[in-house]
């Protein structure tokens, strides 16, 4: 079991990131703490003003901060308070969706879901659900630590990455249950 | 280096009943930065915004967090007690430890862990903050009506009278709009035009309101308190300076034999023409689609006939006219175009309207839709307010009302109640009943909706001491057998089909919004719904403001309006231009994009997916002036702070203040493991 | 081949333009060629071993091509999408360039060691491209071979590796990932990445961690197809430069499909139509959402 994630008598509890629109889903999440909807503790809110402000780039930067999961949720279409961001952000969704799906990222771990702010109950169930789905997948150890495959890789490169000053545990790749090809010998 | 204060509230016992506030302020102390971390019972309290302003003063403070309730809540109260203390507004940011955390767990442990999370990462976020301040932009105090109906007029008059001008502008020859043509008007059946025609008397002498009748808004550039205008004012082919609206002209042009628009083509009127006696400017219009003059010069033939010219004393005529177009520069733009009619018969406007031509209407004379009863109606119509069937002139002893046509009908109309139906339906059982003493009128309806100070009153009056028969159901079909409309229909509350014979039947048919109004919506950036209404921002609290800045709706081209609605709207409309124009400059949130004009590679992709049209293009110019680079520029004023140019910007040279990539980055960081 | 110099030397002589941008012989094969001469004119070659994509050298950011002021650039079919997406993008006004489409029925993978174009050497874009010349362009010259048909092996690898389980992906990817030394000859050689200064480059705040590792690279290739999705125009260049030789081309092509099924676009050579990433439809699918 990774040391990093938080540890609790039952086992593996998934971290989770959830950037959400601040005028439908945000709200909606407000709406659930003042209805005193109880859901699990495993998400995070960062706040946005929509989800057209929502980068990729967020949920990349996420998973390498150790996030397991990611929700991503604003107003449904046609109640964007900025008219069109989620619309633009459904597209740019469904595309990096399916990009990471190609590259091995299990989608699961990503919700994107709509929540109103009348929708507490919805945001409930979303939390939920998500935490639900990603406690089976596991800890995603494979992502944060991908810079230690290299470390061990026959060309390795130092793994220093003090700009970032993150300084990432170094650990075996048994351990992280980083597929085997991915040690491969480097072949340039 | 950040010194950043942490106020943790305990919320009475709402947070401090699952959270550990003090282990929250503790567990604060050691982020790097952090040089103040307390908890208090009540932060929102006067002691409590004390203690933040105190800690302010005192520590120094570059940064605040409170972590209390949503920021939705009480950001504001916090960052006006950060301001109250020297520190800019927007250096301030709340921890949502209520809302997002105590309200919904129960576990002491897991909770107070969450705490410290939200808590942290709002201090990393605050980290990078800068100060804002409120964006202000100059305001043109003047205001633009398009649209001269009751809902324009109203909207025109209030602005002006409080103080600002007007443009007013109006498609038509005339102001006055559909209320122009009614007889009289429900609840209280007063006289349409008797209160109608003085308000239009006064925008004419208005002296802060410039009327520009027969014109249309050809194109519109800017934005809220900075609008550039530009009015297309049709040729009317007669000299406005001139004219003193004598109406020698409209008595000698031979072509007489015109169905009226006003008239709804009950009554004829000549080539050149004022629409109504009452019209407002009163100055006559040449139909170029109809003087003998023009339909001969578009077919290449000499001026034959210029007798309205010969007539006029005033030399006004004015052949060679040519639209003008002019630009008017206004803070704030009033759209209240008004509604037309549902087009009855077979051939529809649009694909997904079917039409009725199984009522005749257009085929059977005697068949007509409610505001052609209005004109029949109505003293200064074609019959002199004498309800006459246009077939043959005579009196129609049974008169059927059919209401909801086009309305309330997916099928093959609008699937939208048009409101004012019933009601109108009402009162033309009335005018009937009180000009046809010895007439039937009967009514078919769906339901009879009278929503309204005195509409059921008034609607109960018509059906038990007016003697009009209504009948719930609908009618399938109707014929005309000699002079007798035969009618089909079904009677719903017997459960029995229903024949019945009628000499004039009237059609209640939809109220749609003006044909152009999408036209006109796209060059104002509004938005419409599928029916072509103008959409309000907010269907409760924003009723009479569009999703664009500085433009305003009102009357029947938002939704289905009676006149009390309209003009209510209309005031309401007139009430916000008012405020707006209360100061000279504009103050915003300061929360818009800029851009990093170094790096911008001008790919415009923020333009692309930009809402509002915020995204303007730059000139980058080298010493001699020549254009090296063109670049975005993001316009303040315009900006409502959505962001999606930033997310979208390649190469991130576009940055949302207040969500900074930086503050969003450090955000993400602060939930590392 | 004749009609190619002969309008390049008409177009450099007559001062329409300052340069003519194509190609020529080299010691390793086909190379681009700047011809500011008529007599240069000569030099100027097209066959099956002209792969490169030449719109790169219209970004704005190529000082010295930029102060040749206005010049012609022999293009490919699919070249002329590049150029397109330059235009769309405001990056080169259509008026600055005069544009002579060279009929094409494929190129080859690799211009100096395949010396002949064949089922085994073509390059896999050219498998089904429909285009035989480009309509963008002012002038069109030349002979077309019969072009190749497809599928494309890309294709079927991206369908081999869409079969397979998740972890088997991440690990084929983690693989070739880790080979990336981050030289960012995929970014300098692509027509569409022209940003002055790329997000890879960007300090504050770092989105793509720098150092070549795995994670970093991660990072950097989501980024990069993120930004081409619905703008690339499947030029291959990406893919052909890369020292490590990663197959960049089947990220592009997987995304491109994507959004050819999604939103019904394939990157066209009209700048006119817009690219499908930056527009959208109200009732685009999103079976994804909850």
């Amino acid at each position: 079991m990774d040391s990093t994630t938080p540890a609790t008598a039952g086992g593996f509890e998934p971290r989770i990131t959830a950037f959400v629109c601040n005028w439908c889903t945000y709200t909606g999440a407000d709406l659930a703490g003042t209805s005193r909807l109880q859901m699990a503790s495993n998400v995070r809110i960062i706040r946005l003003p929509c989800t057209g402000r929502i980068d990729p780039m967020f949920i990349t930067k996420a998973f390498e901060r150790g996030a397991d999961g990611i929700i991503v949720s604003g107003c449904h279409p046609a109640d964007c308070h900025y008219n069109a961001g989620n619309y633009h952000a459904r597209r740019r969704f469904a595309i990096f969706r399916e990009l990471m799906d190609f590259l091995g990222v299990d989608p699961s771990r990503i919700t994107f879901s709509w929540v109103s702010a009348s929708e507490g109950a919805k945001w409930r169930d979303v939390v939920n659900d998500a935490v639900t789905r990603v406690r089976a997948l596991g800890p995603f150890t494979a992502y944060r630590n991908m810079v230690v495959v290299q470390a061990t890789a026959p060309k390795s490169s130092s793994p220093e990455h003090a700009g970032e000053g993150e300084g990432l545990p170094m650990q075996s790749l048994a351990a992280d249950g980083v597929a085997p090809g991915a040690s491969k010998e480097v072949t340039a | 280096m950040a010194r950043i204060g942490v106020f943790v509230c305990h919320c009475g016992e709402n947070i401090g009943r699952t959270v550990d506030c003090h282990a929250v302020a503790e567990g604060c102390k050691d982020v790097p930065g952090v040089v103040h971390s307390v908890d208090y019972k009540y932060m929102c309290s006067d002691p409590g915004q004390q203690m933040v302003k105190k800690a302010i003063e005192e520590k120094g403070l570059t940064g605040v967090v409170v972590a209390a309730c949503s920021p939705h809540m009480h950001e504001k109260t916090f960052r006006r007690a950060a301001a109250g203390a020297g520190l800019n507004a927007f250096l301030c940011e709340m921890a949502n430890v209520r809302e997002h955390c105590s309200w919904i767990h129960e576990d002491r442990e897991k909770a107070t862990v969450k705490a410290i999370d939200i808590t942290r990462t709002i201090i990393e976020k605050v980290k990078h903050n800068v100060p804002l301040s409120t964006i202000r932009i100059p305001v043109t105090r003047r205001a633009l009506v398009i649209g001269g109906g009751i809902a324009g007029i109203q909207a025109a008059l209030d602005i002006a009278d409080g103080g600002r001008e007007v443009i007013l502008v109006e498609k038509g020859p005339s102001i006055g709009g559909h209320m122009s043509q009614l007889s009289e008007t429900f609840p209280t059946l007063d006289c349409s035009q008797c209160i109608l025609t003085p308000r239009m008397v006064e925008v004419y002498q208005h002296p802060r309101i410039k009327l520009y009748a027969y014109s249309e808004v050809e194109s519109v550039e800017g934005y809220i308190g900075n609008f550039k205008v530009t009015v297309r004012r049709k040729a009317r082919s007669v000299d406005e300076e001139k004219c003193n609206g004598c109406g020698a002209c409209t008595q000698v042009c031979p072509n007489k034999k015109i169905p009226s628009e006003f008239d709804c083509g009950l009554g004829k009127r000549t080539a050149i023409y004022v629409p109504f006696p009452q019209a407002v400017p009163n100055l006559p219009t040449v139909d170029r689609n109809k003087c003998l003059l023009f339909m001969n010069r578009a077919k290449g033939r000499p001026d034959t006939c210029k007798k309205c010219a010969e007539a006029c004393e005033k030399g006004a005529i004015d052949f060679d006219q040519q639209d003008r177009l002019i630009t008017e520069d206004v803070g704030a733009i009033v759209v209240a175009t008004g509604y037309q009619l549902y087009t009855i018969g077979k051939d529809q406007p649009k694909d997904n309207l079917k039409g009725y031509g199984e009522y005749g209407y257009g085929t059977i004379p005697d068949v007509i839709d409610g505001l052609q009863f209005e004109r029949l109606a109505s003293a200064s119509g074609p019959t002199s307010g004498k309800i006459l069937r246009p077939s043959d002139g005579k009196v129609p002893k049974r008169i059927v009302f059919l209401q909801c046509i086009g309305s309330r009908d997916p099928q093959k109309g609008m699937e939208y109640c048009s409101k004012i139906c019933c009601m109108y339906v009402a009162k033309h059982t009335m005018l009937y009943h009180h000009k046809v003493h010895d007439g039937v009128a009967t009514v078919f309806y769906m339901d009879i909706r009278a929503a309204g100070k005195g509409y059921e009153e008034f609607s109960r009056r018509a059906i038990e001491e007016e003697g009009a028969q209504y009948i719930r159901g609908r009618v399938s079909r109707m014929w005309r057998e000699g002079d007798v409309i035969k009618i089909l229909g079904f009677d719903t509350l017997e459960g029995e089909p229903i024949e019945m014979d009628a000499d004039m039947v009237v059609l209640a048919t939809a109220m749609r919004p003006q044909p152009g109004i999408d036209v006109l919506a796209q060059k104002l950036s509004v938005s419409y719904d599928q029916h072509g209404f103008i959409n309000e921002a907010h269907p409760k609290l924003r009723p009479v403001e569009t999703n664009t800045a500085g433009i305003y709706v009102a009357g029947a081209c938002q939704a289905p309006r009676d006149i009390p609605d309209a003009v209510a709207m209309a005031s309401a409309t007139a009430s916000k231009v008012l405020g707006l124009f209360a100061n000279e400059m504009l103050e915003r949130e300061p929360t818009v994009a800029r851009v990093d004009e170094g790096t911008c590679a001008g790919c415009f992709h923020c333009e692309r997916v930009c809402a509002y049209g915020a995204v303007e293009h730059k000139d980058i110019k080298d010493r001699a002036g020549n254009v090296v680079r063109v670049i975005a520029y993001v316009n303040p004023g315009v900006c409502q702070g959505c962001g999606t140019c930033e997310a979208t910007c390649p190469s991130k040279s576009v940055e949302l203040q207040g969500f900074t990539d930086e503050q969003i980055w450090s955000e993400i960081q602060a939930l590392g493991v | 081949m004749t009609e190619l110099r002969e309008l390049a030397r008409r177009l450099l002589s007559e001062g329409t333009v300052n340069a003519v941008l194509g190609w020529e012989e080299g010691p390793r094969g086909a190379r681009p060629a700047f011809v500011t001469t008529p007599d240069g004119a000569d030099r100027l070659i097209f066959d099956h071993r002209c792969v490169h994509n030449l719109a790169s050298y219209l970004s704005p950011r190529r000082p010295h091509l930029k102060r040749l002021g206005k010049v012609a650039m022999v293009l490919k079919p699919c070249d002329a999408r590049a150029v397109a997406g330059l235009i769309r993008e405001t990056q080169v006004p259509r008026e600055n360039v005069v544009l002579i489409g060279v009929r094409c029925g494929g190129v080859v993978t690799d211009p100096d060691s395949d010396a002949t174009l064949s089922e085994a050497t073509v390059a896999d874009r050219c498998r089904g491209c429909p285009d035989r010349e480009g309509k963008l362009a002012d002038h069109t010259v030349g002979t077309a071979g019969p072009g190749f048909p497809g599928p494309s092996h890309r294709a079927q690898k991206i369908e081999e590796l869409a079969a397979k389980p998740a972890d088997q992906r991440w690990a084929f990817w983690q693989a070739e990932l880790e080979k990336c030394v981050r030289c960012h000859a995929c970014r300098q050689v692509c027509p569409m990445c022209f940003c002055d200064r790329c997000l890879a480059d960007k300090t504050q705040p770092r989105w793509i961690e720098s150092s070549p590792h795995a994670r970093g690279n991660m990072a950097w290739h989501v980024a990069r197809a993120m930004h081409l999705a619905g703008r690339c125009v499947d030029c291959g260049e990406c893919e052909r430069v890369c020292p490590q030789g990663i197959p960049l081309g089947l990220i592009t092509r997987k995304i491109a499909s994507v959004v050819a099924e999604r939103y019904d676009f394939r990157p066209s050579d009209d700048p006119a139509v817009p690219a499908p990433v930056g527009t959208y439809r109200m009732d685009d699918p999103q079976e994804f959402i909850l």
